[in-house]
């Protein structure tokens, strides 16, 4: 393979007006005539780095409104950063380039706190939409992706149901079908246990290995479910003192005399 | 303002534009621009027609009873050609369409926003500009034009039935001669080319105003539910403001050719 790394992060820089989001109706090149405003306070992230190899899978960790999930949506192109190189599979995409369409382009796919399926799709539309979308394949073809990916998330039988007929628990499943239906090359997933029950959760985990190891894919999740890394047998980073620090092993936090082991790890000495 | 005009302009043509990307297929597209068509013209259709009847018949007897007052009964073809098929018929059906389907639009597109559901198309890799405002602009625009025609066609046909209808009911009091032979030659006797080109490219940049409007409206709403009632309205009041402002423009047209007339009569 010409390159090793998924995704590298050098020195991103986040602020709070960054969270505003890509806004689709204006053109792209119009926001670099907007004024910057340098206030440290309302930064998140400042001068970060991160770096994930290919086929490697990353938790990343943080007390809520650390911009985890922000760190996920500028990953994904939905938000641009202040200042920072992005580097997708080896590729450095300016940030003029910086959109989440050019970045799909790539096979980096995103699963959505709320899941965010098409409210008027029935869900297997919904997964099948991106496959119709870029051809994948006949229709046949695209009709048993579909079909593997519902049996696979076990939403099968309420293929015909329109999301907001479903709990919220499976319409995160079905996103996470969705994502899986178009084969990525790295997949972001924001918080994909919350809200699943202990079966479901049991179930997934060994569908992200299989990504991992069948498909070679990247992985990044965003999740407070820490146990999740031990059973996936994955690294953790945190967001903290708006860094990114090291990923290391479940174990080394658990065991580390660090301000983040001492925090977020403190009860799980007991459940272990 | 000035920099909104230009990016709405930015989105028309990008929506254009999205019709010739790699991921076009003809069968999925003219089903989604069938489908907005329909939503916008013909479940209109109801309250447009009764609208363009009544205000054919108002037209219509106003004309008669104050033009036979003043003995300018030749200039009646020319009156109903101004009113309704020039100025006040296309005018009416956009404040219509506008009032209906380019609000509604902005809402659908809106909700999709708050929803976080146009991000997730776009991780997909599916341009909410393709996918979502193509659609709705095109079937937009075909709709306006059809039910533009339409009103100019069921304000002067029904509304002579309604005005014949009317005199019968109470009586010819109104003293009204109005036969549709009448009707018919002097309305297309007062027809010039000008406005035969211009009935067919006003509803057009109507509708291409208002859906872009109701589009650029909803596409620019910040994740925050309380926008969507405001985006509406604003869609609403601009399109209003922006169709005025066009039919302003396009009048300069009439003038420019009224005068190349007059002077050649001079």
């Amino acid at each position: 393979m010409p390159y090793t790394t998924a995704l590298r992060i050098e020195n991103l820089r986040m602020t709070y007006k960054d969270l505003a989001g890509e806004r689709f109706s204006k053109p792209r090149v119009l926001s670099f005539f907007e004024r910057e405003s340098k206030d440290n306070e309302k930064e998140l992230l400042v001068d970060a780095n991160m770096e994930l190899m290919n086929g490697e899978t990353l938790c990343i960790g943080g007390p809520s409104g650390m911009g985890k999930s922000a760190l996920l949506r500028v990953i994904a192109g939905l938000n641009r950063p202040s200042a920072g190189k992005l580097y997708y599979f080896g590729e450095y995409i300016p940030p003029e380039r910086h959109t989440a369409l050019e970045i799909a382009k790539r096979q980096v796919g995103l699963v959505f706190q709320n899941g965010a399926l098409i409210s008027n799709l029935r869900i297997k539309d919904n997964i099948a939409l991106p496959l119709h979308y870029h051809k994948r394949g006949t229709p046949k073809e695209i009709e048993d992706k579909v079909n593997m990916a519902m049996d696979l998330m076990r939403v099968r039988s309420q293929a015909n149901l329109f999301p907001h007929q479903l709990s919220v628990g499976m319409q995160k499943r079905v996103a996470i079908a969705r994502s899986w239906a178009m084969d990525p090359k790295l997949l972001l997933m924001d918080e994909p246990t919350a809200g699943l029950d202990n079966y479901n959760r049991r179930n997934l985990l060994p569908l992200i290995d299989n990504m991992r190891i069948l498909f070679h894919t990247s992985i990044i999740i965003v999740t407070h479910d820490l146990l999740m890394a031990k059973e996936l047998n994955c690294n953790i980073c945190f967001l903290h003192r708006q860094q990114i620090t090291k990923p290391r092993p479940f174990d080394y936090w658990l065991n580390s005399d660090t301000d983040i082991s001492k925090v977020l790890f403190r009860d799980l000495h007991r459940n272990i | 303002m000035k920099l909104t005009v230009g990016q709405q302009v930015a989105l028309f043509f990008r929506a254009y534009a999205s019709l010739f990307n790699r991921s076009r297929s003809f069968k999925t597209d003219t089903k989604n621009i069938i489908a907005q068509a329909f939503f916008t013209g013909v479940e209109i259709f109801p309250i447009l027609f009764i609208v363009a009847t009544l205000f054919g018949a108002v037209v219509i007897m106003e004309v008669l009873t104050m033009m036979g007052k003043m003995g300018f009964d030749d200039v009646m073809g020319s009156l109903m050609v101004v009113v309704v098929i020039r100025e006040l018929g296309p005018i009416l059906t956009a404040f219509l369409i506008a009032g209906r389907s380019g609000s509604s639009l902005t809402t659908y597109i809106g909700s999709m926003v708050i929803n976080s559901e146009v991000d997730a198309l776009a991780t997909m890799g599916v341009s909410p500009i393709r996918y979502l405002i193509m659609p709705g602009l095109i079937g937009g625009t075909i709709s306006t034009f059809i039910m533009t025609i339409l009103f100019s066609a069921i304000a002067i046909c029904c509304g002579f039935l309604a005005t014949k209808g009317l005199s019968f009911m109470v009586g010819d009091i109104m003293h009204v001669k109005l036969t549709w032979s009448y009707l018919s030659s002097e309305i297309l006797d007062a027809m010039s080319l000008t406005d035969f080109v211009l009935v067919i490219v006003k509803p057009l940049v109507f509708g291409s105003i208002i859906t872009t409007n109701a589009c650029y409206q909803a596409l620019n709403i910040p994740h925050d539910i309380r926008q969507v009632p405001k985006a509406t309205s604003r869609s609403v009041i601009k399109s209003f403001l922006y169709i005025v402002i066009a039919d302003v423009v396009m009048s300069i047209f009439y003038f420019l050719d009224y005068m190349n007339e007059l002077s050649k009569i001079i």
